[in-house]
């Protein structure tokens, strides 16, 4: 799954551990998330989109290998 | 997905002043094989099978208690060091956890499996009382290697 996280924390000058403490994770899991090494949950996914003030098709998408 | 049925984080700290004396005393036990006089009590045992003896079932039988209280003081020991909270816990932890949980798993039974087909009669016991204990101990190793390798990363960043 690709994500624009990274992208998104830039343009509200976030930290990593700023945006881990606003959906309640640590700064692991976002480093994690923007590296592709982890598929989070709805619910945090869900979290991070209310905190950019988007929908959370805007941040992250399916890839071709998803599928499998 | 909350995480269930973690003891509270300074029970690492309590797990560590079970296991490091108990791994001593059972380092000693296993190569002295020596047993304090003081310890033989009578005990309530479900089963008890002593070499050459009858078998007594559901009763009070004589028994040297050492190797129990050893054996209980490292299962604590390691039980609290590796169900023990992290300081933060969220599903990115839950995940390295299970994952951690199926690799110790997977590596205990491999090592089962070539002490079965190469290790013979009474040191096979010796790698059983081993087996007890090893799954906690790859779990423990596997979990926090990851733990840190994760937080070097993001310190690198």
């Amino acid at each position: 799954m690709k994500n624009s996280l990274k992208v998104e924390r830039a343009k509200l000058g976030y930290t990593q551990q700023v945006l881990a403490t606003k959906v309640q994770v640590s700064r692991q899991t976002i480093n994690a998330i923007e590296k592709g090494d982890y598929n989070l949950s709805l619910i945090l996914a869900l979290k991070i989109a209310a905190t950019f003030k988007c929908q959370t098709e805007d941040i992250f998408e399916l890839e071709f290998d998803d599928w499998e | 997905m909350k995480t269930k049925f973690l003891f509270p984080y300074q029970f690492k700290k309590v797990g560590i002043l079970f296991f490091v004396p108990s791994i001593v005393l059972v380092i000693d036990l296993l190569i002295n094989s020596r047993e304090p006089n003081f310890l033989n009590l009578s005990v309530f045992a479900m089963v008890d099978i002593p070499f050459m003896q009858d078998t007594t079932t559901f009763g009070w039988v004589v028994n040297n208690v050492y190797n129990e209280i050893v054996g209980l003081g490292l299962l604590v020991g390691l039980l609290f060091i590796a169900f023990s909270r992290l300081r933060t816990e969220d599903e990115y932890i839950v995940q390295i956890r299970l994952e951690s949980l199926l690799w110790a798993c997977y590596m205990n039974f491999f090592i089962l499996f070539i002490a079965i087909v190469f290790v013979f009669d009474l040191a096979f016991l010796y790698v059983l009382y081993l087996n007890m204990f090893s799954i906690l101990v790859f779990f423990i190793a596997k979990f926090y290697w990851t733990i840190y390798k994760t937080n070097k990363q993001v310190d690198e960043e």
